[in-house]
């Protein structure tokens, strides 16, 4: 089944154009890593589908209904979710009060009770591995901490599609690994499909099932890990050099 | 109709400059200067009491104004230290509020120790007629300072080195103090000339009408009004809109009546904000 | 997810029990405000003067907590307290006297019509994304508007004759003790309302968006929607808290609900109590209360000192008083547990 189906998605900083006539299907349990030189448009277009940049132009449609013109809040209710490349957390609230708010405004349908919310948030801290800090407040985090924090957020709503924005940057190889086996796990178990920025090509190779490279605002490559590791234009365009980290 | 039109100009060429002591400080530091048109009445008062002690009237104008001149840069070296220490949101807030803390002192000093004060400049000489219409003197000479104050502005903003300096502040501090800049001078220094700005508002308008001692509060907020307009941190933009809102209160004014007319101004202001928040001149949101 | 009807399971009880912990510790602090404010008449009854400013002093506490929903909760810098107080004021008056809808009625219904400027204001102001600094010119001007429009429409209003009021002569609202537990009533009133607010679900929402309003929106936060309610919830509380002044003291006029007269003093105490805090605004209608008593025996230098002691305030204690006592009470008993950040 289709999740969501993007029909030449352009949007233009004053004119010039971040990212420029994206047309891309996307399946139902699907991993899709997004790769592509910086400055390519990848946080663009992540933040178009969101809502939190609403695309200058083009279609996105997500279970067929149209989120071009939707708020952030309301796509996310949708059941889309984002976490940032910078993560943007709540300063003033403990690390469970954060996936709180992700678990009572972040749903689909009626809002939960606050027992229930408390319980989705516990859970959601728990599969990110985080529960140990629920107490803990948001600055005692390290970055790495705070984008799972988000994730946290994120999952706690229950969403169908999880939008993630370079998540693994920096990392070492055991919390790489982790990492990875938690989106995994997330596909796995809770049925997400999930589109992901990612830098880390040990990262894409070992999770992604889809690689779609971006440059310049448009798809260059489309297909399998290895495909598009063969394809010429990617490998010159982006690949050359940033292929050995 | 004209008369109409000339009498607008007079008065917006008065709002202009007060709206432009207020712009510059705003772009600056992102000060909300809440005790602007009490600095104005402060140099009015003193140009009053030394005019009453004898001292000529030239004299006692210099002294004023380099008075609120100087008041203005104590300001800024005292109190406004903890705000430019601050950022975004907290600096605004907190310089608005201490701002309108001065401003209280300003005026009750002015209340307590002479509540019946008032400055008038009287110039004699019959009215010149101009397009047909008998301007009063002391309106004539008053528009002619602010114009030749309003055109120094931009000379000095455009060709200086501290002119220039002021606008790569105002559009970068963190560039500007890379190009060698030091903004906390630069603001210094503007927060010295918004004052002599203020000083200049007192002394045009007592040449038209008396300045008492009680005016600040109403100075402040056309200041706040024309700074709005025109887009804050932009001088041109405060001349634009000063003699723009100049001319719609004499017309409404004269057609309408007077406290719809202030309710207009406000309205212009609040809809400024809400269409076009950078301004008349400035670029769409 | 997999594992949450388990846990929600084990999780419901354990907050219930929790929660009743919670409800004590939230609410104690408002019955304690209560009971002390209740005491005060014992030692001024006799004294009209003296009643006089401990009711006004009340007042003031209810639009501070009115400002602290609207500005302390959500941001938005509201400068036209007195304007929205003024709105329900004259709106009750002219209902009740001139209409003759009963006092009551009149009283929320002018609330009602406060509520919709009020309202109005806030998604002007978040639907164009407005700063702080630009709410609060965008309401400057309306409030001074409304001024404008008391002084010019003389015939609704009075204009600087002011307007006598008539209903509300003879009742609870006429003469001093009975109105001043009317009106401490009405002040805790809002102190609940204002910690219901805080605990429900809104209270989660005006925490997040404050904190950061993209972070808020991207979980969910209709951000506009709560900063609007935050609007109109707010400027009900000062339309009725200004309606029910006029009906007690008998006369209002262009001073009563005049930015200088009200804004002013309702900003000053908030920043002095604490911004977002429950206690912040009694505490800071007390001290500006206590502090105007004082200085009405210096009535010339009272502005002066005015200023003084804001600008002496502001550079000492930045975040406000019970912020920074709450912190200090945070480090002294920081080895029985965490501190809690919101008071
Ligand atoms: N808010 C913005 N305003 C102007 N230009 C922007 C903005 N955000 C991104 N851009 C530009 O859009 C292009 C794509 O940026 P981005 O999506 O962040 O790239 P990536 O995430 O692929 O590194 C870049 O050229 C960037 O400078
Ligand atoms: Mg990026």
């Amino acid at each position: 089944m289709t999740v969501l189906e993007l029909a030449g998605v352009e949007k233009h900083f004053g004119g010039l154009p971040a990212v420029n006539g994206v047309s891309l299907t996307v399946d139902e349990g699907e991993i899709l890593a997004l790769v592509g030189p910086n400055g390519a448009g990848k946080s663009t277009l992540l933040k178009a589908i969101s809502g939190l940049q609403p695309a200058t132009r083009g279609s996105a449609k997500f279970f067929g209904e149209e989120l071009v013109g939707m708020k952030a809040h309301v796509v996310r209710q949708l059941g889309i979710s984002m976490v940032l490349q910078t993560p943007r957390v709540f300063e003033s609230m403990t690390v469970r009060e954060n996936v709180i708010v992700g678990a009572t405004f972040g749903v689909t349908g009626d809002r939960p009770s606050a027992a229930q919310a408390f319980a989705r948030a516990e859970d959601a801290l728990g599969f990110v591995g985080l529960a140990g800090y629920a107490d803990a407040e948001v600055d005692s985090l390290n970055l790495h901490q705070q984008r799972f924090l988000e994730l946290a957020r994120s999952l706690a709503g229950q969403p169908k599609l999880l939008l993630l924005d370079e998540v693994m940057a920096g990392l070492n190889d055991t919390e790489l690994q982790a990492s990875i086996d938690i989106v995994r796990t997330a596909r796995d178990e809770l049925g997400v499909t999930v589109i992901w920025v990612e830098h880390v090509m040990k990262a894409v190779m070992s999770l992604a099932e889809r690689v779609v490279v971006l440059n310049f605002g448009q798809i260059l490559a489309d297909g399998s890990p290895a495909d598009v590791m063969a394809h010429p234009e990617v490998v010159t365009a982006y690949l050359g050099t940033e292929m050995k980290t | 109709m004209t008369a109409v039109v000339l009498d607008g100009i007079v008065l917006g060429l008065q709002f202009a400059i007060l709206g432009a002591g207020l712009t510059l400080v705003y772009g600056l530091g992102g000060v909300v200067n809440l005790a602007h048109g009490q600095m104005a009445v402060f140099s009015a008062i003193v140009i009053a009491r030394l005019i009453d002690h004898g001292v000529s009237t030239f004299l006692a104008v210099m002294i004023g104004i380099a008075a609120v001149g100087v008041l203005g840069l104590l300001i800024d070296l005292s109190l406004m230290k903890p705000v430019y220490r601050q950022k975004g949101e907290s600096r605004v807030l907190l310089g608005l509020l201490l701002m309108l803390g001065v401003g209280f002192i300003i005026d009750g000093v002015l209340e307590w120790k002479y509540p019946i004060e008032a400055l008038t400049i009287r110039i004699s000489g019959d009215p010149i007629p101009i397009l047909g219409v008998n301007m009063r003197r002391g309106s004539l000479i008053a528009s002619g300072i602010i114009v030749v104050v309003g055109a120094s502005l931009v000379l000095f903003f455009r060709f200086t080195t501290f002119g220039r300096a002021t606008r790569s502040v105002i559009q970068d501090e963190r560039g500007a103090r890379l190009c060698g800049v030091n903004p906390a001078t630069v603001r210094t220094v503007i927060f010295g000339l918004s004052g002599v700005l203020a000083g200049v508002v007192a002394v045009t308008r007592a040449m038209s009408t008396p300045v008492v001692s009680t005016a600040g509060v109403d100075l402040t907020i056309f200041a706040l009004i024309v700074a709005v307009v025109g887009g804050l941190g932009s001088v041109s933009g405060s001349f634009f809109a000063g003699i723009l809102l100049g001319i719609v209160n004499t017309f409404s004014a004269f057609y309408i009546g007077t406290y719809i007319t202030t309710i207009v101004l406000l309205l212009a202001a609040a809809l400024t904000i809400v269409l076009r928040p950078s301004g008349l001149l400035g670029e769409k949101p | 997810m997999t594992a949450s009807t388990a846990s929600a399971k084990e999780g419901a009880p354990n907050t219930a029990a929790r929660g009743s912990a919670t409800a004590f510790r939230d609410f104690a602090p408002i019955a304690v405000v209560a009971v002390l404010l209740a005491l005060v008449p014992l030692n001024f009854h006799d004294s009209r003067s003296m009643m006089t400013v401990i009711i006004a002093g009340m007042l003031f506490l209810s639009y501070t907590i009115a400002f602290n929903v609207i500005f302390g909760s959500t941001g938005q810098l509201f400068l036209c307290t007195g304007a929205l107080a003024g709105i329900g004021g004259f709106g009750s008056v002219i209902l009740s006297d001139r209409v003759g809808i009963p006092m009551t009625l009149s009283i929320v219904l002018a609330g009602a019509v406060a509520a919709v400027f009020g309202g109005l204001l806030s998604w002007i102001a978040v639907s164009r994304s407005l700063d702080t600094i630009f709410t609060g010119i965008v309401t400057l001007a309306f409030s001074l508007s409304f001024q404008n429009f008391v002084l010019g429409r003389r015939d609704l209003t009075g204009g600087e004759n002011g307007l006598r009021v008539e209903a509300g002569k003879d009742g609870l609202l006429d003469t001093q003790v009975k109105p001043y537990y009317v009106f401490l009533a009405l002040a805790v009133a809002y102190l609940i309302l204002f910690r219901l607010l805080q605990r429900s679900h809104i209270g989660w929402a005006f925490r997040a968006l404050r904190d950061d309003e993209v972070a808020a929106e991207l979980s969910g936060v209709d951000v506009t929607r709560y900063r609007v309610y935050a609007g109109i919830i707010g400027s009900a509380m000062l339309g009725v808290a200004g309606a029910i002044f006029a009906h007690h003291r008998g006369f209002i006029g262009t001073s009563t609900y005049s930015f200088g007269s009200v804004d002013v003093r309702v900003l000053v105490m908030l920043a002095f109590g604490g911004i977002g805090t429950l206690i912040g605004p009694v505490l800071g209608a007390a001290v500006f209360t206590i502090l105007d008593e004082i200085l009405v025996s210096y009535a010339q230098l009272r502005e002066v000192l005015y200023g003084v002691v804001t600008v002496g305030l502001f550079l000492g204690f930045r975040q406000g008083v019970i912020p920074a006592l709450s912190s200090l009470w945070d480090r002294v008993v920081s080895s029985g547990g965490r501190g809690r950040k919101s008071t």
